[in-house]
């Protein structure tokens, strides 16, 4: 008799749009996202455009330099943007927070500077309103604000009795409640959903990629499912609560506890747990192994005296002069080889602390499934801290072959003796400039995205089925009276 | 007899089973927030004792490896300025999170090094630091709206309402007098977290204590003061917790993340992108350029050192590598100017926003008092500017000598501590209490007039 479900489902959705409250809760609540979309598209647009204008700008300088040694190109170096995904409209994630610019030169790892937060004189912490920031924190407080007398008010009003004596069981009357309400939810969502796709795919000049949308697709699943999570449980508490009143106050306090509370306390945790380094201890720790291993610009070093040594006898040359090589480009390389690798172990040591920092994030979504839907949504809009970190590596491996380029331009075309103090310093054609290609950032596979999730994607499954079976089950301790 | 029946509300408040769950919140959140916070504060101040160390450290190394190069040692020398943490920063991280708050740079280019981040993880900061103020600004204003939703409403819907009504004939009295017990219990809850605050932090009792005091205050009875006009429109309880939690949602969410998201499309800072452009461009292309177009700018800018004598024949020295870094910074001027101007810009915008939403104000009053706002930060740089100018003044002659460096005191230089200057903007408390003034005295009107009374009849 699945009909009396919808029966029950169909009433719910028609009287719940037909109080004006609700009305005029929904359209304030539809305007604000059709805001948050447009707005959301904008700044996109402007931030892309700005990055993408200082990015070829970037590139044309690099070409235009004249000809020169090639160890001062590796120390003019490059400036790397860090573009935004095309869905990244949809959700800010730690985008604000995340540093925009880096600039790439030899010997030194710089760090990515310019974040929107940095410009910030506070009212960031409020947050930012974005699609995702209305979908995940304000659609659930409408669906409590719709739902919570879904059935307290029939117990209330006397009809609860007469519902369950007219062969409507416990099970169909959840049922029905939880779909009319996430059909309320669906009406906002859904246009909206609309116009999301259709906003991508013009940003995206209708070149839509399979990638894309399958990040879409996965984006639009897991938030109904939220949404689907979240109108069981309204309907649940106010079956479970004696009174309207009490349910709606359970709501609220539940929502300001995993919605606001709850994600600060955790990470203030991690943190506590997993102390992130300070930055000087960092670069102490690195400037130690490298003297351990060899530091190229101590000319004392044990290191790069055995290389030297190695080198003269193989020439069978009595002075590096002599090498049929550029000398300084061979030690440069072999120091940039240590120190990159060197750096790149203590960054990846660094990442793991800040990993296992959120992870306390990511277990706490098992607890709370706004905290393992909002993993998903960052991470399918390429604004989490994956995407962040990816950036960082892509970065350094290009800022790593390009001083190793321009030590191999050394090495083979600038001569082995150095000019005098008054003589023209040496140099090479600009034509060389050309072969170091455009720094392009490449946003990881979907495949990649969904490995790294899997925790919070199970963890919103577990909700999914543990709300289903609450749904058909949990009856038998529900009080009628 | 009226003692006693304020005695007889105090207990009925204290036997309700929320009011205590709402105190327990309040307080457990609270040192929660006192403990993080500190921790946060006390792991910055460590660090900025090691880098005090460190620099010696460093400096010794530099001396030893490039020894013979006086040039080479303060091209690789840094000095470390550090933004020291008020007491109070503990009490409201703010933007201490985001920005650093030590900056190490070399004598050269001071644009390119300035801007330089800290270690730090986004989500951290995303999901916000868990301080006391944080627990002041947020959480108080829920607990209030859980203790007064109910004032009336529950009267009315227990039916105790109209006999209340038949026995006594002063109505407002007696729901002042829930409110003032309500009151008392937020407010002696706030006090002893500041109380407990003062102790565990170490703050002193001083102009900045009694702005925090004000502030919180103010706060506070804004909250309350929101919470009994919306009570005073005598509708349900649950029309009044939904409205209450929706007006919170509203200016503690939704309002100032609309808000700043208008800020920073309105006032995008591309400039701070041209400024490491300009900078760069600058100083590079001066390799390749004839050193008089380096120079005569520079001796313009410091006509002092013109005396020592410039080493034009040479293909190099350090004179024209320093002089080259300069221009960098020189020909970043105008951007520089531009990202102030904006931020200035930004800091007008919010402050007009403040004036309407008493949680901006608040906030930005909290930060502004404990030195972590934005301000506070610009403020570093530009005393890091400053230290940077009086050190490359300081050893310009000996590089430009190319002395021996034993002949300098390079050695004797150590971390330099900022302390920002205290701000104590009063009038920022000046918005809240007209607030509080127009709630309250629309609520106070409802109250005494007929509304109240006239939709408990229909009832």
């Amino acid at each position: 008799m699945p009909n009396i479900t919808f029966t029950i489902a169909k009433q719910t959705y028609q009287s719940t749009f037909g109080n004006k409250a609700t009305l005029v809760l929904t359209i304030l609540l539809g305007l604000s996202l059709c805001l948050a979309t447009y707005v959301g598209w904008q700044n996109f647009k402007t931030q892309n455009n700005q990055r993408l204008y200082y990015k070829n700008m970037v590139r044309a300088q690099w070409l235009s330099k004249p000809d020169k040694h090639p160890h001062r190109m590796a120390h003019y170096g490059y400036l790397a943007f860090r573009e935004k995904h095309e869905l990244s409209f949809f959700d800010f994630g730690i985008e604000s927070f995340a540093g925009v610019s880096i600039f790439l030169e030899a010997h030194k790892q710089n760090t990515v500077n310019f974040s929107e937060a940095g410009f910030s004189n506070g009212m960031l912490r409020f947050g930012e309103i974005s699609i995702a920031m209305v979908l995940q924190l304000l659609v659930p407080l409408l669906i409590f604000f719709l739902g919570y007398n879904s059935i307290s008010a029939e117990r209330e009003s006397g009809t609860l009795k007469i519902l369950l004596c007219q062969n409507v069981s416990w099970k169909k009357l959840l049922w029905g409640k939880t779909l009319g309400i996430i059909g309320v939810a669906l009406t906002i969502f859904i246009p909206l959903i609309l116009l999301t796709i259709l906003l991508w795919a013009s940003l995206s000049n209708w070149q839509i990629s399979i990638d894309a949308t399958l990040r879409l697709l996965i984006l639009i699943l897991s938030y109904s499912i939220y949404f689907f999570i979240v109108s069981a449980i309204t309907v649940l508490v106010s079956a479970f609560q004696r009174s309207s009143k009490t349910a709606l106050i359970t709501l609220l306090s539940c929502w300001i506890f995993f919605v606001i509370l709850m994600p600060r306390i955790i990470q203030a945790i991690g943190t506590k747990i997993h102390p992130t380094p300070s930055k000087i201890e960092f670069a102490d720790a690195i400037s130690e192994d490298i003297q351990k291993q060899g530091d190229s610009h101590d000319p004392n070093d044990p290191h790069f005296a055995a290389i030297k040594d190695s080198l003269l006898r193989k020439y069978q040359v009595d002075d590096v002069k002599k090498l049929p090589f550029n000398y300084g480009g061979y030690i440069m390389a072999e120091g940039e080889r240590i120190t990159s690798h060197i750096y790149s172990d203590h960054q990846r040591q660094l990442n793991n602390t800040f990993d296992k920092q959120n992870s306390f994030t990511v277990f706490a979504g098992l607890f709370n499934p706004y905290l393992s839907l909002k993993q998903i949504s960052m991470a399918l809009t390429a604004s989490d801290f994956k995407t962040y970190v990816n950036f960082q590596n892509q970065a350094e491996a290009y800022r790593y072959g390009l001083a190793q380029k321009m030590n191999k331009l050394q090495i083979d075309k600038i001569s082995n003796h150095s000019p005098g103090e008054h003589e023209k310093p040496l140099s090479i054609s600009k034509s060389n400039w050309a072969e170091q290609p455009d720094f392009n950032y490449k946003f990881d596979h979907l495949s990649n995205v969904l490995r790294h999730e899997l925790l919070s994607l199970m963890a919103l499954f577990a909700w999914f089925i543990a709300i289903l079976l609450l749904l058909q089950y949990s009856f038998k301790w529900i009080k009628t009276i | 007899m009226k003692k006693s029946t304020s005695n007889l509300e105090f207990k009925l408040f204290f036997r309700n089973r929320s009011a205590w769950i709402g105190i327990l919140v309040l307080l457990l959140t609270g040192f929660a927030g006192l403990y993080f916070g500190k921790t946060f504060i006390a792991n910055q101040q460590a660090v900025i004792e090691k880098a005090a160390l460190l620099q010696k450290k460093n400096t010794l190394d530099n001396i030893k490896h490039f020894n013979k190069d006086i040039g080479l040692i303060f091209f690789h020398n840094k000095f470390s300025t550090a933004n020291f943490p008020d007491r109070w920063a503990a009490f409201s991280n703010g933007q201490r999170d985001v920005n650093p708050y030590l900056i190490s740079v070399t004598m050269l280019g001071i644009e390119g090094q300035l801007y330089d981040t800290d270690i730090t993880n986004p989500v951290s900061m995303l999901l916000g630091n868990m301080d006391l103020s944080f627990v002041y600004l947020f959480l108080f204003p829920l607990v209030i709206i859980a203790f007064t939703y109910n004032l009336i409403s529950e009267q009315q819907e227990s039916g105790i309402w109209s006999l209340l009504k038949s026995q006594t004939n002063a109505l407002a009295n007696v729901i002042w007098q829930k409110f003032l017990i309500r009151i008392t219990a937020v407010y002696a809850v706030a006090f002893l977290l500041l109380i407990a605050a003062v102790i565990y932090l170490h703050l002193s009792i001083d102009a900045t204590l009694a702005a925090v005091a004000g502030l919180i205050i103010l706060y506070l009875a804004f909250w309350f003061a929101v919470s009994m006009f919306i009570v005073s429109l005598g509708r349900s309880s649950s029309y009044n917790a939904s409205a209450l939690v929706a007006i919170w949602v509203a200016i503690c969410l939704v309002i100032p993340a609309s808000l700043n998201l208008l800020l920073t499309q309105k006032y995008g800072v591309p400039e701070a992108l041209q400024n490491v452009i300009n900078q760069r461009e600058g100083y590079h292309e001066k390799w390749d350029m004839p050193k008089e177009v380096t120079m005569k700018p520079f001796f313009e800018h410091y006509p002092q050192l013109k005396k020592y004598p410039f080493p034009a024949d040479k293909s190099f020295s350090w004179f024209w590598y320093y002089g080259m870094q300069q221009m960098g910074d020189d020909q970043a001027i105008k951007s520089r100017l531009a990202v102030a101007d904006k931020l200035a810009a930004r800091q007008d915008f919010t402050n007009i926003a403040a004036l309407f939403f008493p949680t901006i104000q608040a906030q930005l009053a909290v930060n502004e008092l404990a030195g972590s706002d934005l301000n506070a930060h610009l403020k570093f740089q530009q005393a890091v500017r400053n230290q940077h100018e009086k050190i490359r003044l300081h050893f310009y002659p000996s590089i430009f000598q190319e002395k021996d460096i034993a002949s300098t005191d390079i050695k004797s230089i150590g971390l330099k501590k900022f302390i920002p200057t205290k701000v104590h903007d009063w009038s920022r408390l000046l918005s809240l209490l007209i607030w509080i003034l127009v709630f309250s005295t629309i609520a106070f009107r409802n109250l005494k007039g007929n509304a109240l009374i006239r939709n408990t009849d229909t009832e």
